[in-house]
């Protein structure tokens, strides 16, 4: 369990999601952009004209900035879903956690 | 789902339930559509699974009110549409919308309650795209809906109260605060002193977050910004310095930050999106927090007949006044279809308008202590990047100034600035106060919003389903 979980907090489920095919831990009611958070996974993508890396930015789905591929669905704000059981998450450009 | 309906709620934040509370007490048909996948908007958020196990001490009630409503409008029988956007309001009231599962739904109400509440606002230094640098509602949302903290150690920067309720969550959840700053200053705030007596409860809010962080020591650094944000990969470093009166940067005051995390924000400003693209009329007001959609105080009506705005689009003030907003305008709508006694609802009306006019006053407040100084948009760095989408930087926008394109539109089709994936509601308002401290031109000079649908990227492919299906037919 990685140590951004906040330790006293009474967790959904415990379930299995793969991010990038490596299975990862997260909880039921935990949303996608705080699973990757927590897994270590700060870098979501490449801007196009700089190649410039993004993360989470608003948080609220506003910016657009946290687009990964859930369940082989491209571009989706990963602040906007919440996880699910073996959801497929890819993040498109690159660099683990 | 039907086709038609007596009501449509769009946006269910506290507005927008206080609505529902009044309006589900009757016999109509509605239909709520929200774009979160669950109903409380921004404010009402907590981890879905979390168990209250003892009682928390709540100063103010106006949040206890709003899960409660949230809990009940859910278990309603009306239509929810949840994680549904809303692309466009066209003529007798008909909406297009793409839900969950990237359909495209249309429908149509008698009357349209619009309550698509707010966003933050920001002030763009270098390297605010690096990843690690989020708005201080994210740091919150991460927190508060799933448990999990921006970083162990987060530096807090920007203006206004929220800095400090955020920092005061990051300690109680046991992460670290590496220190707060706040652009503006005691002196700056003590400018704004005669507007407190409008909201005592949030003054001791404010003092008891402040006692927390003293108590840890953390360090509140008054008239300090951020110079630049640095990294490779990710946030490695936080570059800030003291200001001098005006909000520019005084020479040799730097300090660096190492952090993973930095959770900015400098006010909010109203989602208009929806009611410009409909064709409701706007007006500009600083005091309000920006571009907001003109009303009739007594009744939430719109310039558009049965359209409806309530809560932050008509101005920035805070859960309280959006859940004065709500019952005012369900109470006008059931008035206008005839099913409430008409001399008793005046009466409910005539004290909502009060506690109306209470709140904007304190909303006046809040937008104060967000206040961001015209130097300091004017002195930005030409290799910052503006328009995040797009990649835009202020070099770009000041030669264009230069060149003589005086209004945000005609920056925008110039430079492409606001017309990436989030059609500029990060850049808009930046570049709108850009403009504004460069020019010192009149709002309406600068240029009012112009919106059209789809109001949000919708995939080419749901519109090609919609259409195949028709075919079907």
């Amino acid at each position: 369990m990685s140590d951004l979980r906040i330790p006293f907090i009474k967790r959904g489920k415990k379930i299995n999601v793969y991010i990038n095919d490596r299975k990862t831990l997260a909880y039921e009611g935990e949303t996608v952009h705080a699973v990757l958070l927590a897994s270590g996974y700060r870098v979501l993508r490449k801007t196009e004209k700089m190649n410039q890396l993004r993360g989470i930015f608003c948080g609220m789905g506003i910016c657009y900035e946290c687009l990964v591929s859930i369940n082989d669905k491209p571009y989706q704000r990963a602040c906007m879903r919440q996880v699910e059981r073996n959801m497929k998450i890819d993040i498109h450009d690159i660099l683990g956690p | 789902m039907k086709s038609k309906y007596h009501i449509i709620i769009i946006g269910c934040g506290f507005a927008g339930l206080a609505a529902a509370d009044i309006l589900t007490r009757y016999d109509l048909d509605i239909l709520i559509i929200d774009e979160n996948p669950r109903l409380g908007g921004q404010l009402l958020r907590k981890i879905s699974t979390l168990k209250q196990t003892k009682k928390k001490f709540e100063l103010d009630p106006i949040k206890k009110i709003g899960f409660e409503l949230a809990r009940s409008i859910a278990g309603q029988n009306i239509d929810i549409l949840y994680t549904t956007q809303v692309l466009g309001l066209f003529p007798d009231h008909r909406i297009l919308m793409v839900d969950h599962s990237e359909k495209i739904v249309e429908c149509q109400g008698d009357f349209i309650i619009c309550a698509t509440g707010a966003r933050e606002k920001y002030l763009p230094f270098k390297g605010w795209t690096i990843p690690g640098v989020m708005s201080t509602g994210a740091a919150q949302i991460l927190m508060k809906s799933s448990g999990i903290l921006p970083a162990k150690t987060t530096l807090v920067g920007g203006t206004g109260p929220l800095q400090l309720a955020l920092a005061a969550s990051i300690l109680q959840n046991r992460g670290r605060v590496s220190a707060v700053l706040d652009q503006q200053n005691f002196k700056d705030k003590f400018d704004i002193f005669n507007l407190w007596r409008h909201n005592v409860p949030r003054i001791i809010e404010g003092a008891i977050y402040l006692s927390r962080l003293f108590l840890q020591g953390t360090p509140i650094k008054q008239r300090t910004g951020i110079v630049e944000a640095i990294g490779r990969n990710q946030l490695e470093e936080v570059v800030t310095a003291q200001l001098d009166n005006q909000g520019g940067v005084i020479q040799g005051t730097e300090r660096i930050y190492n952090t993973q995390a930095l959770a900015i924000g400098y006010g909010f400003t109203p989602n208009i999106e929806l009611p410009v693209q409909a064709g409701c009329d706007i007006k500009f007001d600083k005091k309000k927090g920006g571009w907001i959609v003109c009303v009739n105080g007594d009744t939430m009506e719109t310039s558009l007949s049965a359209f409806f705005a309530v809560g932050e689009i008509t101005g920035i003030a805070g859960a309280k006044k959006s859940y004065i907003e709500g019952r005012i305008a369900a109470w006008s709508i059931l008035n206008q279809m005839g099913l409430v006694n008409g001399s008793k609802n005046k009466a409910n009306l005539r004290l909502l308008y009060f506690q109306r006019q209470h709140q904007i006053e304190y909303g006046a407040f809040l937008n104060a202590m967000c206040n961001v100084s015209d130097s300091a948009y004017q002195s930005i760095d030409g290799d910052t990047i503006i328009c995040r989408c797009e990649e835009i930087t202020m070099g770009d926008i000041r030669k264009t100034i230069t060149d003589g394109f005086l209004t945000v539109n005609s920056i925008k089709k110039t430079t492409r600035c606001g017309m990436g994936l989030c059609q500029g509601r990060i850049c808009g308002p930046v570049l709108f106060d850009i403009l504004s401290a460069i020019t010192h031109e009149h709002p309406g000079q600068i240029g009012e919003p112009s919106v059209r649908s789809p109001i949000k990227t919708v995939p080419l492919g749901a519109f090609l389903r919609a259409n195949n299906k028709n075919e079907m037919k």
